[in-house]
């Protein structure tokens, strides 16, 4: 057996370091290409390490040994926002850490710290039994939290149940292990030939005693054992077994294990039992190490980067090679954990149009892809764009992420990325631009996808000069704000409509005025009125609705030809 | 009383001095406000794009304060006016808000339509009423100008945001009456800050911006006092950034309405975060406190000890 788990070891490790390799190398060479300036890979080792060496060098070494403690150890950003998942962090992280120091290594740790260690004795054997008692609840909450928050838009990808079944499968492979250790009458044998004595009559005793008090399964033993017999037992267990064995059920999720081990042990017989439970164990440990790079178990190396680099940094990177590097690692600390589709804002927005990419959870899933090229499908990247912009720049999930990711730079890099390679988006004419607009990030890069918006949005519509008069009356059915039938062309709202007097030439500039859009609709020429470039650049400040002296509602009647203009275009885009 | 604090995307991130002011007044007059984390952004970028996309997240945030049995606070004239459309069109659209509702009932909630929803400056105008305001002033602008710019979205259309007087609105004047300063009487004190074009036609929204600036420079203002804050971000920041173009020009600077009333009540100047607004210089500030000065008394105070 233990040939095969060195070769095994041998491949998980090797399979494991592959995986890093690749990871590591994504991370010096991929990135959000144009409009982000390019760097080699070279370069940005180079960058990294002088950032690295800076940095230790400096006095902002106190902030990453504060971000040790604060971030990585103590995991504030979880534990300001929600109590409930930072308990189940923590139990899950301190469980598994200490199992894998204690437990896993411990020839290489346990041995070389404690004299006097043995895994039978305690406090190791109950401690073994905590720890993973302590993985386990943090486990069940980390499932009871993503079936409870469905609801609020948590998404659970098949690779986040992966993670924690995968992480459930390594303890409970172990308690059943031990469990049916304990049960085995082989294993019994074996150590009393190691350290027990022949004497025939203290040999039956001590066997009663175990089959009593810790759990072993024996064919010799009639239950229950005489009392006597188990008393004789005791005295000799005391002389012979403790020093090395402490009692089985101070293991008490091992020896409860042994309940559910039983059964397995009685029809495969108790040592082959042991060696599939070993196996079990092994497996799930082994696989768990290989398949951690190529999964989000990869947050282990890059989430605590992500948290120092942010510490230190406070977001302000200014070697344009370590910040595109430091989006990669923000992608790979990526956990899907959610966290920040719970609190944003464009919410409704993802309810509304059906897009996942609004949530930015969804976002950073995909944008892995993108960044690194394996994601070229035009129907997606669409999609993507779209999400990317029905953002209201709230930065809440930037202020939330327990990675401590920079999403909100991820996401304006990603969206003029994408804008620039791909098709005309017509969110672009919302509101959601006002915010880029006061950052005054991409300036050029935006006029040019607003360029390609706008252009598209005059291909799609005739212009009140293309037509050869007279115009003659269509049908305007369908129309639902019919407030329009209203307007005898007083002309009040062009005569208070701010955007009109701002043109020294406003038919020119605007298409159409709002008295004659009114009047094009009132002659049921809709299309006429949503191709008028008016419509865009009414500033929608309602003074020609308020003045209007027979209720017309053009600013109400503006935003509803907005809308249908927008889903003509779409719909011409799509056809 | 409480009220359910709706802050919008903006102001956590951007303009936190408005939160924390109009915070600090309404607590100086026993009104708590108590920040909901559940609130999502009110719909109004989406506008442009799909009406019921528009509608659906306030149709939300109203449920939410139902639940919690608040009514909304909001400072944002674009949430505000948000929030009443959603109110308005609901009482109306039946189909529309068994739709919406279908879509709250996954996170186990429902619009019914019960919480109100109140913009700061009513509150202080209505629940405090400026009676109370003068009786809690410890300081008074002896000389101070500031052109308000109310915003559109707070007073049209009329009928869906019933906030004020649309023509003549008075709220803003007798708020600002108790403090001694002076609100001029300007081109653009209704009018269009340019804001809902930033980004989509930033030549017209620059425009619409420089005519405000230029108004309420010509009327010999000293501060603009935007109420909304697309407004407030078009005069603190963007304002920044066109002057970049042209740098000999004059910049006016910003002053929040609480941090104004905030001033005179004598309260901490860290909630009222003047020096946050990015158009304010410390002499801005020095020369703003240096207008404060002693209440009036009141002529009916000065007869009683003859009397007595």
């Amino acid at each position: 057996m233990m040939m095969n788990f060195n070769i095994l070891l041998g491949l998980a490790l090797f399979i494991c370091l592959v995986g890093l390799i690749i990871r590591l190398s994504i991370w010096f060479s991929q990135g959000t290409r144009s409009p982000a300036p390019e760097a080699s890979a070279a370069t940005r080792i180079s960058a990294a390490l002088q950032g690295v060496l800076g940095t230790i060098f400096s006095g902002r070494i106190v902030r990453m040994i504060k971000s040790l403690f604060v971030d990585l150890l103590f995991q504030e950003r979880i534990f300001n926002k929600n109590l409930l998942r930072w308990t189940a962090h923590t139990l899950i992280f301190f469980g598994f850490i200490l199992l894998l120091l204690m437990h896993a290594m411990s020839p290489l740790v346990s041995e070389s710290v404690f004299s006097n260690y043995q895994p039978t004795l305690n406090p190791f054997l109950f401690l073994r039994n905590l720890f993973g008692l302590m993985v386990l609840a943090g486990v069940a909450i980390a499932v009871y939290r993503r079936l409870t928050l469905k609801a609020q838009r948590l998404r659970s990808a098949p690779s986040d149940w992966a993670a924690l079944v995968f992480v459930g499968v390594i303890i409970l492979s172990g308690m059943l292990l031990e469990g049916s250790k304990m049960s085995s009458y082989s294993k019994y044998q074996s150590m009393v030939e190691e350290y027990g004595s022949s004497d025939e009559e203290e040999a039956k005793a001590l066997e009663a005693f175990w089959v009593q008090e810790n759990g072993l399964v024996s064919p010799n033993v009639q239950l229950p054992p005489a009392p006597e017999l188990v008393q004789k037992g005791m005295e000799v267990n005391g002389t012979s077994c403790i020093e090395c064995h402490a009692s089985n059920k101070t293991a008490f999720a091992g020896f409860a294990m042994a309940k559910i081990t039983r059964p397995f042990s009685a029809l495969l017989g108790d040592a082959a039992a042991v060696t599939m439970f070993w196996y079990l164990h092994i497996l799930a440990c082994l696989a768990f190490l290989a398949w951690l790079p190529f999964s989000k178990m990869f947050h282990i190396i890059a989430a605590p980067l992500s948290l120092i680099v942010k510490r230190v940094s406070g977001d302000a990177i200014d070697k344009p090679a370590n910040l595109l590097t430091s989006r990669m690692i923000g992608l790979s600390a990526c956990t899907h954990c959610g966290t920040c589709s719970l609190e944003c804002s464009s919410n409704m927005f993802y309810e509304s149009f059906g897009n996942d990419f609004i949530l930015p959870s969804e976002k950073v899933q995909y944008l892995k892809k993108i960044m690194t090229g394996k994601e070229t499908d035009p129907a997606v990247l669409k999609k993507m764009q779209e999400g990317l912009y029905v953002c209201t720049s709230c930065d809440r999930c930037t202020t939330v992420c327990p990675s401590g990711i920079n999403l909100k730079e991820l996401f304006v890099h990603a969206r003029y990325m994408l804008l620039k390679q791909g098709m005309p988006e017509k969110a672009l004419l919302s509101h959601f631009s006002f915010p880029l607009a006061l950052a005054q990030n991409f300036v050029d890069d935006h006029l040019q996808a607003l360029k390609k918006v706008t252009d598209q949005f005059k291909k799609s519509f005739q212009h009140l000069t293309d037509i050869p008069v007279p115009v003659t009356i269509g049908s305007g059915r369908g129309f639902s704000n019919t407030s329009f039938r209203g307007c005898y062309s007083c002309q009040r709202c062009t005569n208070i409509c701010p955007v009109v007097r701002s043109f020294d030439d406003p038919v020119e500039a605007l298409g159409m005025l709002p008295h004659q859009i009114m009047f094009s609709l009132g002659i049921g020429n809709v299309d006429l009125a949503m191709g008028s470039q008016m419509i865009w650049s009414c500033s929608t400040c309602y003074l020609c609705q308020e003045h209007c002296p027979n209720q017309v509602e053009l600013c109400d009647i503006f935003y509803t030809l907005k809308n249908s203009a927008l889903n003509k275009i779409e719909a011409g885009a799509n056809s | 009383m409480k009220y359910a604090f709706f802050q919008g995307c903006n102001i956590p991130i951007r303009i936190q001095q408005y939160a924390t002011s109009t915070t600090a007044v309404l607590q100086h007059f026993g009104i708590t406000l108590e920040v909901v984390p559940e609130f999502n952004c009110c719909g109004y970028p989406a506008r442009n794009v799909d009406e019921k996309a528009y509608l659906l997240p306030s149709v939300r945030n109203l449920a939410i304060a139902e639940k919690r049995g608040l009514d909304i606070l909001v400072i944002c004239n674009c949430c505000f006016a948000s929030l009443q459309k959603a109110k308005n069109v609901m009482a109306k659209d039946s189909v529309l808000l068994a739709e919406m509702n279908s879509i709250l009932a996954k996170e186990d909630l429902k619009y019914c339509g019960t919480a109100e929803v109140k913009h700061y400056l009513t509150v202080l105008h209505e629940q405090v009423g400026a009676e109370t305001i003068k009786k809690k002033l410890v300081k008074m602008f002896t000389d101070l100008k500031v052109s308000v710019i109310h915003g559109c979205h707070i007073l049209r259309p009329r009928e869906i945001t019933r906030f004020d007087n649309s023509f003549m609105p008075r709220i803003t004047e007798e708020l600002l009456l108790p403090t001694g300063a002076k609100s001029l009487d300007w081109r653009g004190k209704l009018e269009c800050c340019g804001a809902a074009l930033a980004g989509i036609n930033n030549d017209l929204s620059h425009k619409l911006l420089k005519e405000k600036i230029n108004g309420a420079q010509d009327a010999g203002t000293d501060f603009i006092t935007p109420i909304c804050s697309y407004c407030h971000l078009q005069f603190d920041t963007m304002q920044i950034n066109i002057q970049k173009d042209s740098p000999e020009t004059k910049l006016l600077p910003v002053l929040l309405f609480p941090q104004l009333l905030g001033l005179c009540l004598g309260l901490d100047e860290a909630a009222l975060g003047i020096e946050q607004n990015s158009t304010i210089s410390p002499e801005h500030i020095d020369h703003i406190k240096s207008l404060l000065g002693p209440p009036k008394e009141e002529k009916k105070k000065k007869k009683a000890p003859v009397a007595a």
